[in-house]
């Protein structure tokens, strides 16, 4: 009995010093984001604040290389497209400030722990490098913008390497900021007998910026910028073609709609390939990494990848056949069969090929290059001379683009996860290669090859036909429309899935996020968020080119409503 | 071009569609395609079908002032509702399953921060605090020669590792660490990064096995020579496992002898 009684005593004297200490402990006030949580709140941050630096750097690229063509060729419209994209550029540079701000101020209350660890790590970068990169190019952007009217005629060439300098500084904040960024995906490889804990405190500055995803997120982002910044041009066109009153403001913003898609298209071919390259990186530096994307917890999000990529690149295409269609004398313009034979043949010679010669192996090139020059080539021979008039072509073109997306889009298994993959939900053996990669890559490739062919023929038909700029069907415009949502969509997908490779890391393999909010969050639930930040952006990049363009349209327009022959202009 | 009339275009490519669909359909069901494919093939061919009508579409009338901004606030709902119900089709990951997995291996690593610590400390003086008063209520509602009961509820909670079966620790960590997706083991998981494990216990001991998983280059499966040079296997375990959990995963695979499977032979590089 006393021994019991000096044992609660005892337990007594304990549960006293453990209050004592209970109630010493530091207890920092704890955020938690209503309805949202923390995470999610982080996360629509952070796709928003990219959103507007994605247009900020985009942009400049897509203003000076246009007012370059204006310079070069004496056409104003250049000149009036570059000072257009670059006035609303200026609008949204604020708003870029703005969301990365409210960004940092969210992640430090949110996470300080990691934030103070990781701001320390990068310190150089954060509180020296970023900034003045950050206000250089501010001083750049606006110097370019206000000086556009002083410096013209035989100045214009200054004004022309302000906007490259403009550009360089703006490829140097993107190369930076995208040190610490991947350096979350792919800190280090632990060096030989040391651990990746010690590797990274032994690591200097430059040695943590330079890791193995950092040069593929920089190309990544760089045609991703470009792609966007093309979209975004003609989201402003469409948006004052719509609202145009004259046949002159009209033809204007047709010409100007065809420009952005041209380059947004244009840099479009080559994303599927930076992205192929960012994760083959990935995967090369941690090979369980690939699975996770390819067929675990990410698969469907690829899935729904294949959708976007698909849609976008059926879009492009019809904006191509509708801009077609208006051309006078469309009709006559013929191009090989050998190309649509080559056309028809690429998804299964391209997916054999690279199933032989798997990247980084470099035969299965060989076989792309035959199938792209060899029709052309051929076809001068007596007895191939055989042709198809440009519409054909492009209807069989789109036949295959279907076709590639369906290819594109064939998973193993219709199943969030291989681990539940069953005989009902999964390919038959025999057709299992449809969702590797060398049938991936083979749709890939088709869908660029069919696109490159659509310009060809729009490059011929403008050659030998008439153009009435402002006559374009109106469906046009909701297709420019349609092209920049869902480009931004999909960038706001493929950035969800970039996070989320880290898995449940702050700093993959480093420092491991303990909330409980560290899982992966399902598809449908990013859908609504990306949704939402897709949304909102919208909505300010509307207001700010209602706000800068609508009120100035009337005095800058150029008359361009005449009919001409195309190659006259 | 001639325009066809909208509805006659929609008719005609629209049965087309159908037609291709259904044939595509029958096909897949004849070549053992899981119906969800079959699914999907029918709804590329009437995506073929809806590009078609398209293709040949009419030309749109303009849309003007409130019109137009009607018609675009209309066209972004729709395609709003067409991506979030697209990716809500697909089959969706259950966060449950990874919350718990996150959950087993983040809870050790957690307990050893500082931060972990200080929440260990508050949480235990919690349970004191809440044991302290059960007994002095049991100690006011019972008489002197009454017995406290207090029940450990650590006890009850106390993991597998601390029944001794290091083996079914060792397969935790082998669903934890998701050695699945390179290895194949009971006929489940890759193969092709990595050779198949259900045998590996006749062909390495425990020593060389824990020698493989901190270091995986002093150790290649025959046949496996590009995945060895490629540094397949990740060198990130003797970093992200604690000692005794590469115990209980090397206790785990040694005990893995079946051989009927053929495990490749495995050879020393270092």
């Amino acid at each position: 009995m006393t021994l019991r009684r000096s044992l609660l005593v005892l337990l007594g004297l304990l549960v006293t010093g453990a209050a004592v200490a209970y109630a010493q402990a530091p207890e920092a006030p704890s955020v938690d984001f209503p309805y949202a949580g923390n995470r999610t709140a982080v996360w629509f941050v952070a796709n928003l604040h990219i959103l507007f630096a994605a247009f900020i750097l985009g942009a400049p690229i897509f203003a000076v290389v246009s007012e370059w063509l204006g310079y070069k060729n004496n056409d104003p419209k250049y000149d009036r497209l570059a000072k257009e994209v670059t006035k609303v550029t200026v609008i949204l540079y604020s708003m870029t400030a703005l969301t990365g701000g409210l960004f940092i101020f969210v992640l430090l209350g949110t996470y300080p722990d990691f934030t103070t660890w990781f701001i320390q790590h990068f310190f150089m970068v954060f509180a020296v490098i970023y900034p003045l990169l950050f206000i250089a190019e501010t001083i750049i952007l606006y110097t370019y913008f206000y000086t556009w009217d002083s410096l013209k005629g035989e100045k214009k060439a200054r004004h022309i390497a302000l906007g490259v300098l403009l550009n360089i500084v703006g490829t140097v904040t993107l190369f930076v900021i995208d040190g610490p960024t991947s350096f979350m995906n792919t800190p280090a490889e632990s060096a030989e007998g040391m651990s990746i804990f010690e590797t990274v405190a032994s690591m200097n500055l430059w040695d943590k910026i330079a890791n193995y995803s950092w040069m593929p997120l920089n190309l990544h982002r760089l045609v991703g910028n470009v792609t966007f910044g093309g979209f975004i041009a003609g989201l402003i066109a469409a948006y004052m073609y719509m609202g145009a009153k004259s046949d002159e403001e009209r033809s204007y913003y047709d010409w100007m709609g065809f420009v952005g898609n041209l380059i947004g298209v244009g840099a479009l071919l080559l994303l599927p390939f930076m992205g192929y390259l960012l994760a083959y990186e990935l995967c090369d530096y941690d090979a369980s990494i690939c699975p996770y994307m390819m067929a675990d917890q990410l698969s469907m999000f690829f899935e729904m990848q294949g959708a976007m990529v698909g849609l976008i690149f059926l879009a492009s295409n019809y904006y191509i056949w509708l801009s077609m269609k208006r051309i006078q004398g469309v009709e006559n313009v013929r191009i090989s069969g050998l190309v649509m034979i080559a056309v028809i043949l690429m998804p299964a010679i391209m997916g054999l090929a690279w199933k032989m010669f798997p990247p980084p192996e470099w035969q299965s090139l060989i076989f792309l290059a035959l199938l792209v020059f060899l029709p052309p080539v051929l076809s001068k021979l007596p007895g191939l001379r055989f042709t198809v008039s440009a519409f054909t072509m492009i209807k069989v073109g789109f036949l295959m683009i279907v076709v590639a997306d369906a290819i594109w889009m064939t998973p193993h298994g219709f199943v969030a996860t291989q681990a539940m993959a069953t005989e009902e939900n999964e390919l038959p053996s025999w057709a299992s290669e449809l969702a590797l990669m060398p049938a991936k890559n083979a749709a890939a490739f088709t869908l660029v090859f069919l696109t490159v062919v659509n310009y060809i023929l729009y490059n011929r038909a403008i050659k030998c036909g008439t153009i009435v700029w402002g006559k374009i069907d109106f469906a046009s415009q909701f297709v420019l429309i349609f092209l920049a949502f869902s480009a931004i969509w999909t960038m706001g997908l493929m950035g969800t899935v970039r996070s989320l490779t880290r898995k449940y890391y702050h700093v993959y393999n480093l420092l491991p996020d303990f909330t409980p909010e560290s899982f992966t969050p399902t598809l449908a639930y990013s859908a609504w968020w990306i949704t939402g930040t897709t949304l909102v952006f919208y909505a300010v990049v509307s207001f700010a080119i209602i706000v800068t363009l609508r009120s100035t349209d009337k005095k800058a327009s150029v008359p361009q409503g005449e009919a001409l022959p195309a190659a006259a202009k | 071009m001639a325009e066809q009339s909208l509805t006659k275009n929609i008719l005609r490519k629209g049965l087309i569609g159908i037609v291709v669909g259904v044939v595509l359909v029958i096909a897949a069901r004849l070549t053992h395609f899981p119906e969800i494919f079959q699914i999907m093939f029918f709804v590329y061919a009437m995506l073929g079908a809806f590009v078609f009508i398209l293709l040949d579409a009419p030309s749109m009338t303009r849309l003007e002032g409130g019109k137009a901004v009607v018609g675009l606030l209309l066209f972004y709902v729709i395609i709003s509702g067409v991506y979030i119900a697209g990716a809500g089709i697909l089959p969706q990951y259950d966060p449950g399953i990874e919350k718990g997995k996150i959950e087993k291996l983040l809870k050790a690593r957690r307990a050893r921060t500082q931060q972990g610590k200080a929440e260990e400390l508050i949480a235990r003086a919690k349970a004191l605090d809440e044991k302290a008063d059960a007994i002095t209520k049991q100690l006011a509602s019972l008489g002197a020669g009454a017995q406290a009961v207090v029940v450990s509820s650590e006890r009850d909670a106390a993991p597998a590792a601390a029944s001794g079966d290091l083996v079914a620790v060792g397969k935790e960590q082998w669903e934890l660490q998701e050695c699945y997706n390179c290895h194949k083991l009971y006929g489940q998981g890759g193969k092709k990064r990595g050779p198949e494990m259900d045998n590996i216990g006749n062909l390495m001991t425990a020593a060389q096995l824990r020698e493989k998983i901190i270091d995986p280059k002093s150790w290649m499966a025959e046949g496996f020579d590009k995945q060895y040079k490629k540094g397949k296997m990740p060198d990130k375990y003797k970093d992200l496992m604690f000692d005794e959990e590469i115990d209980a995963l090397v206790a785990f695979l040694v005990s893995l002898k079946d051989a009927s499977v053929n495990t490749p032979k495995p050879i020393k590089m270092k």
